[in-house]
C-alpha cells in the first residue's frame, strides 16, 4: 500500500522547498516583529489617532484569514494599476499577518513591566528611547519568549497557504511531487515531517532561549 | 472605481458561503470540544503509553499545517480505501485540528488548578473519578474560557483553507464568483470584510462572556 | 565619601510656590508653600491618601503640577514661561532641571534583568556615556556606601527587599546626586529588614545630603529630621521640629494622627518617639 520510493527520489526538492519556507518564515517574522513594536508603541501612545490606526491593524490582521489576506494583496492591486509577484504579496501578507499578531504580544509584555521602571530610569536622565531601548526591550522579550515561539510555529504552518499563489515553498513543491509521481499520501506525509521538524526546530529553540534568559541563581 | 452592484446578484450565493462557513466551524468546534476535553482527561491517566500517543497526536497536529492535514485526508485517504467528501474530510479535518489545540489548553488548565485544592478534597474523602468531576473540571472549564475563545477566531479563519480542497464556503464561493465575473476587487473586499466581521463579533462576545466570568 | 558632592552654601534646594494638583475632580495638592533648605532633612507624614507621594513625585515631575511654581536649585522645574503664559518643557529640558535629585521608590524599582552593579552603572554608561571601567568604579563604590560590594553581581530577586531598596539607594547616589527623596523606602519591607536601610538613610544624612523623606517610621524622623511637615487632605497642616511637632501638636489633625500612630504601636509613646 504504502510505497515511499517515488518520494524519496524527490526528497532534495522538497528539502529545498523547506529552505524556501524558512527562510521566507524568517523573513515575515523579522519584519513582522519590527512592524509589531511600531504598532505596539503606536498603540500605547498617548495620541489617540495612532491609538485607532493601531487598534484597527491589529483588529484587521488578527480577524482576517491569512488566505483572504494572500488574494487581496495578489488579485486586487493589478486592478489597480500596480503589478504584484508572488513572492512580495506573500511576504507583505505574512509579515502583515504575524505583525498584527505581534503587536499584541508586545503589548502584553509591555504591561508586564511596572511602570516605577521607566520612572526609576527617568529620575537618573534616560530618554525616552534610551528607556525603550534599555529598560522595557529586554524585558518585554523575555516575558515573551514563550508567545513569540508560538507565533514562529504559526508563521512556519501558515506559510504553507503561500502554495495557493504559486509560491514554491515546501507545500507547492509537494503539490508538485504529488502531480508527478501520483504519490498523495506518501508525499504529504513526507511534507508533514518536514513541518513537524521545523516546528519542533522552533519550539526547542524558544525553550532554550527562554531558559538562557531566566536570570540564572546567585 | 468600486462598484458592488456587479456582484450584487451573487448576495444569495455569497449568504450560503457565508452559512457553509458557519455551519462548519460551528460542527468543528463542537466536535473538537468533546475530542479535546476526551483526550485531555484520557491523558490524565496513568498509563505512559497512552499519554505518550497523546502527546505525539497534539504534537503532531498543532506542528503541521491545517491544509496539509487536508490535503492527507482528502487526496491521501483513497489510499486506504477511505473516500471522503471534502465536506466530511474537511470537518473531520478541521475537528481533529481543533481538538489538538483544545486538548493541549485543556490539559494546561488541568495543571493551573491549585493542588491544594485536590489535597483539601481527598482529605475530606472524595474519590478520585469525584475530584474530577466536581474540583478540577469545573474550575478548568473556567480557566480555559479565554483560550478556547480565541481558538473559535482562529477556527473560523483557518476555515478559509477548506475551500483548497473545495468545500463551497465562503472563500470557495468568493473565488468562483472572481472566475465567472472578472470582477476582481468587489468580491474579495467583500471576502475580507465578511470574515472580519464575523471574527470581531466573535471577539467582542467572547470579551463580554470574559468579563462576567472574571465580576462572577 | 567620593560619590557625593560636597555640599556648602544653605541656599534652598527645592521650593514650592502655591503649588496645586488635581487628578479629574479630585484636589490632591491645595496651594502648597514649602522651602527645603540645601543639607537639610525633612520627613514628611500624614495619613494615607494626605498627597505625600504625589507632592514628592511633584517635585522631580514624575507628576505634572497644575497651579504655583516649583524650583529645584533656582531653576523653574517643568515649565518655562514666555509672554506669562507658561509651556511645558521638554523632557531632556526637565531632566536637565532635576539632574542634582535622586530618588528612591517605596517598590525599589530595581530592574530585573541588571545585576544589582548593572543598576547602578546603567544610568553613568547610557546617560552619561562612561566607559564600563569608570563606570563599575563609581558603581562599586557606591555598592560599597551601602554595604553590599559583595553582592555586586547578584541579579534582584536574589536578594531580601533590604538589600534591594540599598541597591537602589546606591543606584541613585552613583549619580551624585545633592538631593535624595524617599517614598516610603521601608514600607514594602520586613519588619526586620527596615533597620538595614534605615541606617544607610541615617549615613548619608550624617554626610549633609539634602533629603526629603516621606515615611511612616516616627522613630527615624525624630531622631534625623531637621524639620517634620505634616500633610493632610493636600496642604501641609504644621511644620516644625520633631520635638515641638511630637511633644506639643498644634493642631488637632496631627494630634489625633499621632494618637492613632501611638495606639497602634502600642510600646510606642511621644517620649519614646522623641527619644
Ligand atoms: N495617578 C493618579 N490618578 C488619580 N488619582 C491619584 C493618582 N495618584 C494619586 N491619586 C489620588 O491622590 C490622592 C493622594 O495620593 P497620594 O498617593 O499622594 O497619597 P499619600 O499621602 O502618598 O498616601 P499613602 O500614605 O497611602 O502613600 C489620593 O486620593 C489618591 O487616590
Ligand atoms: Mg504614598
Amino acid at each position: 500500500m504504502l510505497d515511499f520510493t517515488a518520494v524519496i527520489a524527490q526528497l532534495p526538492r522538497m528539502a529545498a522547498g523547506a529552505q524556501t519556507t524558512i527562510w521566507i518564515s524568517a523573513a515575515a517574522l523579522l519584519c513582522g516583529a519590527a512592524l509589531g513594536l511600531v504598532m505596539c508603541a503606536a498603540r500605547l501612545s498617548r495620541n489617540i489617532f495612532l491609538r485607532a490606526l493601531a487598534a484597527v491593524f491589529v483588529s484587521m490582521f488578527r480577524g482576517l484569514p491569512l488566505l483572504v489576506v494572500l488574494l487581496i494583496l495578489f488579485y486586487v492591486p493589478p486592478n489597480f494599476g500596480v503589478e504584484t509577484t508572488p513572492l512580495t504579496a506573500a511576504l507583505l501578507g505574512l509579515t502583515l499577518n504575524t505583525a498584527g499578531y505581534q503587536t499584541e504580544i508586545y503589548r502584553a509584555g509591555f504591561l508586564t513591566v511596572p511602570p516605577g521602571h521607566a520612572e526609576a530610569a527617568r529620575m537618573l536622565g534616560f530618554s525616552r528611547l534610551q528607556i525603550a531601548r534599555h529598560i522595557f526591550l529586554p524585558q518585554i522579550f523575555r516575558v515573551t519568549i514563550p508567545a513569540l515561539t508560538n507565533e514562529a510555529v504559526d508563521v512556519v504552518k501558515s506559510s504553507g497557504l503561500l502554495s495557493i499563489i504559486a509560491v514554491t515553498e515546501l507545500l507547492r513543491i509537494s503539490q508538485q511531487i504529488v502531480s508527478s509521481t501520483y504519490r498523495p499520501l506518501e508525499t504529504y506525509l513526507v511534507c508533514g515531517l518536514f513541518y513537524f521538524l521545523m516546528s519542533t526546530a522552533v519550539s526547542s529553540f524558544g525553550r532554550f532561549l527562554e531558559r538562557r534568559l531566566t536570570p540564572k541563581p546567585a | 472605481m468600486i462598484d458592488f452592484t456587479a456582484i450584487a446578484e451573487y448576495a444569495p450565493a455569497i449568504g450560503r458561503g457565508l452559512l457553509v462557513t458557519i455551519e462548519i466551524c460551528a460542527v468543528s468546534l463542537v466536535l473538537g470540544l468533546l475530542l479535546g476535553l476526551g483526550v485531555a482527561l484520557l491523558a490524565r491517566l496513568p498509563w505512559l503509553p497512552l499519554r505518550w500517543l497523546i502527546r505525539s497526536y497534539i504534537e503532531l497536529w498543532r506542528g503541521t499545517p491545517l491544509l496539509l492535514q487536508l490535503f492527507i485526508l482528502y487526496y491521501g485517504g483513497p489510499t486506504f480505501g477511505f473516500l471522503p467528501t471534502s465536506y466530511q474530510a474537511g470537518v473531520l479535518g478541521m475537528s481533529l485540528y481543533t481538538a489538538a489545540y483544545l486538548a493541549e489548553i485543556f490539559r494546561a488548565g488541568f495543571e493551573a488548578v491549585p493542588p491544594g485544592q485536590v489535597e483539601a478534597a481527598r482529605m475530606l474523602g472524595f474519590t478520585k473519578l469525584k475530584i474530577v468531576r466536581h474540583i478540577e473540571l469545573p474550575q478548568m472549564l473556567r480557566l480555559v474560557v479565554p483560550p478556547t475563545t480565541n481558538q473559535m477566531i482562529s477556527i473560523i479563519k483557518e476555515s478559509a483553507v477548506l475551500s483548497v480542497i473545495t468545500v463551497p464556503e465562503l472563500t470557495l464561493t468568493t473565488t468562483r464568483i472572481v472566475s465567472e465575473t472578472f470582477v476582481v476587487v468587489e468580491p474579495y473586499l467583500l471576502l475580507g470584510l465578511a470574515y472580519w466581521s464575523v471574527t470581531a463579533m466573535v471577539a467582542f462576545g467572547s470579551r463580554q462572556i470574559e468579563r462576567r466570568l472574571v465580576r462572577a | 565619601m567620593s560619590v557625593l558632592r560636597d555640599i556648602g552654601a544653605r541656599d534652598a534646594a527645592i521650593q514650592l510656590r502655591g503649588v496645586g494638583k488635581t487628578f479629574g475632580s479630585n484636589t490632591v495638592l491645595k496651594g502648597v508653600d514649602l522651602d527645603i533648605e540645601r543639607s537639610e532633612r525633612v520627613c514628611v507624614i500624614g495619613p494615607s491618601g494626605s498627597g505625600k507621594s504625589t507632592l514628592l513625585r511633584c517635585m522631580v515631575f514624575l507628576e505634572t503640577y497644575d497651579e504655583g511654581e516649583i524650583y529645584v536649585e533656582g531653576r523653574l522645574l517643568g515649565y518655562s514661561i514666555s509672554d506669562g503664559t507658561r509651556k511645558k518643557d521638554s523632557e531632556v529640558q526637565t531632566a536637565n532641571v532635576r539632574r542634582n535629585v535622586g530618588m528612591v521608590f517605596q517598590q525599589f524599582n530595581l530592574w530585573p534583568h541588571m545585576t544589582a552593579l548593572g543598576n547602578v552603572i546603567a544610568a553613568l554608561r547610557i546617560v552619561k556615556g562612561m566607559t564600563r571601567a569608570e563606570a563599575e568604579k563609581i558603581g562599586r563604590e557606591a555598592l560599597e556606601t551601602v554595604g553590599l560590594a559583595h553582592k555586586a553581581d547578584a541579579y534582584p530577586d536574589r536578594l531580601s527587599g533590604g538589600q534591594q531598596q540599598r541597591v537602589a539607594i546606591a543606584r541613585a547616589l552613583a549619580m551624585n546626586p545633592s538631593i535624595l527623596l524617599f517614598d516610603e523606602p521601608t514600607s514594602a519591607l520586613d519588619p526586620e529588614l527596615v533597620g538595614e536601610v534605615l541606617e544607610v538613610m541615617r549615613q548619608l544624612a550624617s554626610q549633609g545630603m539634602t533629603m526629603v523623606v516621606v515615611t511612616h517610621e516616627m522613630g527615624f524622623a525624630a531622631e534625623v529630621a531637621d524639620r517634620v511637615i505634616f500633610m493632610d487632605g493636600g496642604s501641609i497642616v504644621e511644620a516644625g521640629p520633631p520635638q515641638r511637632l511630637f511633644s506639643k501638636p498644634e493642631s488637632p489633625r496631627l494630634a489625633q494622627f499621632l494618637d492613632t500612630w501611638k495606639s497602634r504601636n502600642a510600646s510606642g509613646s511621644v517620649s519614646e518617639i522623641t527619644g
